[in-house]
């Protein structure tokens, strides 16, 4: 499944990336940039949303399906980090300059040309999760590209500069409620959109490797979650599809590959549907509540279901036989894309269809006479059964007769969500064009010339560059370094270095396996400052400490925050000694273990050294110690001979 | 040709006049890195010259460098559209029947996505179509009486709106509704609320914090707020506005003791020394207070003269007797202080006031505390001033005061009228007594404690 011609489907890929940048504080207010994880907010705030009218007189389409959804929006804030500009009761203030230098480098890094004076932007969000119904955005960056690996440029069509959107939380599990922190809300984020230049599932993701490690080598967030990734994937006679949430590079060949697949299958159908000269609008035939007839069948949940008064429908659809049961991709058939969609939009969870082996649900050949009887379902047809509430089948039904009528037409384009086996769902229509008018708050902002160059002239070299650079300089494997940019160390890797040039391994051991491995065993590892490490390795260089001490230097500061590493050094008395002082604490060793050395001889340097690291450990390298404590041994070992 | 090229300036204009370039024409330009296709938007008077608008095909703006460009070419042109919905705003039979008065602001709108300009919805039919539940509240009629901005608003305004309010009194409706911008909102429900002799129904002032093109608008809801309140049994002119941040209830306030506390929070408006009347939520009313006038059936008379030559002073360090003087060489008849503490001004303009009050000018003191009462008798400065004749307000807030002396003065010339008129309670505007929780109420935690 998985060798197709890419060149012969006509594969189009996009990428657009979402990255949150490192300010010290928001895009339009002074509130600090830092997300407040699991802490309980202070209070909570109640608000609506409402559609509002257009130039013509009426509502966006979009907008009030959002609308009609009926949710109460709950937002959920803190006093101090926060203030009145989240909450939607204050205008805001002036664009983060820090912000905005950070997102012109990005933009010159992708060779794009930076839009000189730029207009804020106000994009709805209906959904809650920005407090004054928009996001404000504007376009800081056109028309670049990026280059991978075999000298294809893909190109960059947009940069924009905005605010992030508040996160959901899910404090209470609470129906037509939609909860929202406001920690996240306003933190500068830009949106990298590549052009649909990318024509192969392998290229996208090395393309999506390039971006990432470009915005990563700049001054953006580099937690968890700060970046966010979506695929634009269409074929041949396909359609556009947004693929959301894409959480790990290599996810993206998969997914890819599977919404080829699914995509060529639809239009395959639709083919099928075509060749058979069926009518669209005849398609849906008997639409039937069939709770009474079915009353007494051997499908234990069903009879179960009706008894507790739900509802039992069934509904023919004709010229369907065997589309239902069509696979468009892995584990994935038409029949799940109808009822994935009937949940999301009405909540209604479970739908069967003929193609199915309704014997394993326990229907009974004399059920499903009567079904076929009742909807007069031919060979040619399919029928579809649906049990919940009247409601819910009022919706559901619509759905599914929308959803049937498509497949006439191929491909319904929609917003898709990416799961972990490569496979989509249904996230929501996709919407034609956003809704995006200028922000009449805000004063146009202008990117100076005389920034621009300043930035320009101080442009890092491209991460993958510094990665074949590195590598070799340091004799590591690239993907070392690459991982050294991923966890966001490239920089204080570049630093410490400068503190201590002389084993550039250790600094790296340091920031990737010794933080993994600390990290792994419930350290707070986040408590080491790029200031603690600085100052680790300078003791290391003034060989004050020995280089196993960075260790526990490291423990020491992650478990005590409020500590210096100079009281964690003390704390730990790893004073470094002198080879005097080592020289008698290895004689007080030999003279207490005398009876140990004249049976063992040079066995006994093992626990020796152990004792002596007991004494010394972080104070003096332990290479020298181990040569010091072998010439003593060697030397006493003469005497007693 | 102003109009067709609005907003630019010098060379840029120069370009595109030379190009045969107009607002909402389509353009394509280039740049040394860049081409750009999109419809020229018209511009801002007081952005910077030298560039040119895009509105682009993705729908963002932006703003191209004069000098940047290598080639600029027109290809089309795009109206802006608009079109007044058809809808009618629904008549039901026995529903009370309400007319919403305009001055102005805004409580409706309509989206320019083109310029992010607000059209203001204001027709019954526009209203009933951005709040459909306004008709499930009663039946309306609009008229708009005059078109400003709030902060332009003067005393012949409301002698304007205080006439055509005494108008729809005295006919068959059972309510009025006042859109107004919230800026002066307050110095307007005041005026209206001494003017208007013997009301017989309900006048509701309503705006909005954060603008009606915008979701968040807390504009729908005061209008459905107010529209309930203007359906009810309170023959008073109040202020119905958002009572908190979230979009819960309005609170009722009183004409008079009312004032915007907030440049921007939802819930800007106060009642000052008292709590509010009451509350409405979900289209019930539940009152706090007792002391208001009922639907009546007396006839609504507009008593709408006004002196305009009364000034309104912030007592501050370093206030001069030539400040004082000026108003009195001016002719002005009164003069309201801001004053300091329990009702202050300086020793030092003593001097100035003999002279005022000499010259039958009215000297009105009250606090910028805004809370509380004057207490002239405390301290030696307040007993002198009210030896020299000064009026103690009592808890009149500044603009209250500045409000009731011009319509006091609009009503007598004789100087012991005036004052005599001045010191009487007419419509609401004094209190006996302030009760404890009058100064920072919290209506949340009232509600929570049900103690009102
Ligand atoms: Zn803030």
């Amino acid at each position: 499944m998985d060798e197709f011609d890419y060149k012969e489907l006509g594969l189009k890929c996009g990428l657009e990336i979402h990255q949150q940048l490192n300010s010290e504080t928001k895009l339009f207010c002074r509130c600090p940039n830092e997300l407040q994880g699991t802490r309980e907010p202070d209070f909570i705030l109640r608000r609506e949303m409402r559609p509002v009218l257009g130039e013509m007189g009426t509502y966006d389409k979009a907008m009030l399906t959002e609308y009609e959804k009926d949710l109460d929006i709950i937002y959920e804030c803190y006093n101090d980090v926060i203030c009145t500009y989240e909450i939607d009761e204050t205008p805001p203030f002036m664009c983060n300059i820090e912000a905005r230098k950070i997102a012109i480098k990005i933009g010159l890094l992708l060779n794009s040309n930076i839009i000189k004076e730029m207009h804020v932007c106000r994009k709805n969000y209906l959904d809650g999760s920005v407090p004054c119904g928009f996001q404000r955005t504007m376009i800081l960056a056109k028309d670049g590209y990026v280059e991978l690996e075999n000298g294809k440029k893909i190109g960059i069509d947009i940069l924009c500069l905005e605010e992030d959107a508040a996160r959901r939380t899910e404090t209470e599990k609470k129906e037509k409620t939609n909860f929202f922190r406001l920690d996240r809300l306003g933190i500068p984020l830009v949106e990298v959109t590549t052009k649909p230049d990318i024509n192969d599932p392998d290229e996208c993701r090395e393309c999506a490797e390039r971006l990432g490690l470009l915005l990563w080598s700049t001054n953006v967030k580099k937690v968890l979650g700060s970046i966010r990734q979506d695929i634009n994937v269409s074929i041949k006679k396909g359609t556009r599809i947004e693929i959301k949430g894409v959480q790990k590079l290599d996810w993206i060949p998969l997914l890819i590959n599977h919404e080829i697949s699914r995509q060529y299958n639809l239009i395959q159908i639709k083919e099928q549907l075509t060749q058979k000269d069926l009518n669209k609008q005849e398609s849906i035939g008997e639409i039937k509540d069939i709770s009474n007839q079915l009353k007494e069948t051997s499908c234990k949940f069903i009879a179960k279901g009706i008894k507790s008064g739900k509802k039992l429908y069934g509904l023919n659809i004709r010229g369907f036989n065997k589309i239902f049961g069509k696979e468009l991709m892995e584990n994935y058939r038409f029949g799940t894309e109808v009822s994935s969609k009937v949940k999301s939009i009405s909540g209604l969870k479970g739908l069967i269809h003929s193609d199915e082996n309704l014997k394993e649900y326990g229907f009974s050949e004399k059920d499903i006479g009567i079904i076929k009887n009742t909807l007069n379902v031919k060979k040619e047809d399919c029928f579809v059964l649906l049990l919940g509430k009247e409601t819910e089948i009022n919706k559901a039904l619509h759905v599914i007769e929308n959803r049937v009528k498509y497949a006439f037409e191929g491909v319904p384009p929609e917003t898709r969500k990416a799961l972990e086996n490569g496979n989509t769902e249904f996230l929501r229509e996709l919407h034609g064009g956003a809704r995006l008018y200028p922000d009449t708050d805000s004063q146009p902002i202008i990117n100076k010339d005389q920034e621009i160059q300043e930035i320009t002239t101080h442009l890092p070299d491209y991460p993958w560059k510094i990665i074949k650079k590195y590598s070799t300089k340091f004799e590591t494997e690239e993907r070392v370094i690459k991982e050294l940019i991923f966890s966001g160390y490239l920089e204080l890797f570049e630093t410490l270095l400068e503190y201590y040039p002389d084993n550039p391994t250790l600094i790296i051991t340091s920031l990737l396996e010794t933080a993994t491995a600390l990290r792994r065993d419930g350290k707070q590892i986040e408590n080491i400052t790029d200031e603690d490490y600085i100052e680790i390795f300078s003791l290391l260089k003034s060989k004050e400490i020995g280089k196993e001490a960075v260790e526990d230097l490291m423990v020491g500061k992650a478990d005590n925050p409020e500590l210096t590493i100079e009281a964690i050094k003390d704390n730990l008395n790893l004073e470094s000694i002198s080879k005097d002082e080592l020289n008698d604490i290895i004689n007080s060793i030999i003279d207490k273990n005398f009876n140990l050395l004249k049976e063992q001889k040079m066995r006994a340097m093992g626990p020796l050294m152990g004792d002596a690291m007991k004494q010394v450990r972080g104070k003096i390298d332990g290479a020298i110690v181990s040569k010091a404590l072998k010439n003593a041994l060697l030397e006493k070992i003469k005497e007693l001979n | 040709m102003t109009e067709k090229l609005k907003g630019y300036k010098k060379e840029t204009k120069t370009l595109l006049n030379n190009k045969n370039i107009g607002i909402w024409d389509i353009l394509k330009v280039k740049t040394d890195k860049a081409a750009y296709q999109g419809i020229l938007l018209p511009r801002n008077e007081y952005s910077e010259s030298g560039f040119i608008e895009l509105k682009l095909k993705n729908n963002y703006n932006v703003g191209i460098k004069l000098e940047e460009i290598k080639d600029i070419e027109k290809i089309g042109k795009k109206e802006a559209k608009y079109k007044i919905p058809e809808k009618k705003f629904p008549k039901t039979k026995g529903f009370p029947e309400i007319t919403l008065l305009g001055t102005g602001g805004t409580v409706a709108s309509r989206l320019d996505y083109t310029t992010g300009a607000v059209i203001p919805a204001f027709t019954p039919g526009e209203l009933f179509s951005a709040v459909p539940e306004l008709a499930e509240v009663c039946n309306l009629e609009t008229i708009m009486v005059f078109e400003i901005l709030s902060e332009n608003m003067k005393p012949q305004y409301w002698q304007e709106l205080a006439d055509e309010v005494a108008k729809q009194a005295n006919s068959a409706k059972d309510g009025v509704m006042i859109a107004h911008g919230t800026d002066t909102m307050g110095f307007t429900s005041a005026a209206l609320s001494f003017m208007l002799k013997d009301l017989n129904i309900p006048v509701v002032f309503v705006g909005s914090q954060r603008s009606s093109d915008r979701p968040s608008s807390d504009a729908p809801m005061n209008l459905i707020n107010a529209a309930t309140v203007a359906t009810s049994n309170i023959a008073e002119v109040v202020i119905v506005m958002m009572g908190s941040s979230a979009h819960d209830y309005g609170l009722i306030h009183r004409g008079t003791l009312v004032r915007k506390m907030h440049t921007s929070y939802r819930n800007t408006f106060r009642t000052i020394d008292d709590i509010p009347l009451g509350m409405v939520k979900n289209r019930k009313i539940r009152m706090f207070k007792d002391n208001y006038n009922r639907r009546n059936d007396k006839k609504t008379i507009a008593l709408t003269d006004f002196e305009e030559k009364v000034a309104l002073i912030y007592s501050h360090v370093g206030l001069t007797n030539e400040e004082i003087d000026f108003y009195i060489d001016k002719g002005y008849k009164g003069i309201v202080f801001a004053g300091t503490g329990l009702g202050h001004v300086s020793t030092r303009i003593y001097d100035a006031l003999e002279r005022a009050l000499e010259e039958e000018i009215i000297v009105l003191m009250t606090s910028q505390t805004l809370h509380g009462f004057v207490g002239m008798n405390v301290y030696s400065t307040g007993r002198e001033l009210l030896n020299l004749g000064v009026i103690p307000g009592r808890n009149m807030i500044p603009e209250v005061a500045y409000v009731k002396l011009g319509w006091v003065l609009g009503q007598t010339s004789n100087f012991k009228e005036a004052k005599a008129l001045l010191t009487t309670n007419i419509a609401g505007e004094f209190i006996d007594r302030e009760i404890p929780i009058a100064y920072n109420y919290n209506i949340d935690q009232l509600l929570k404690n049900n103690k009102v």
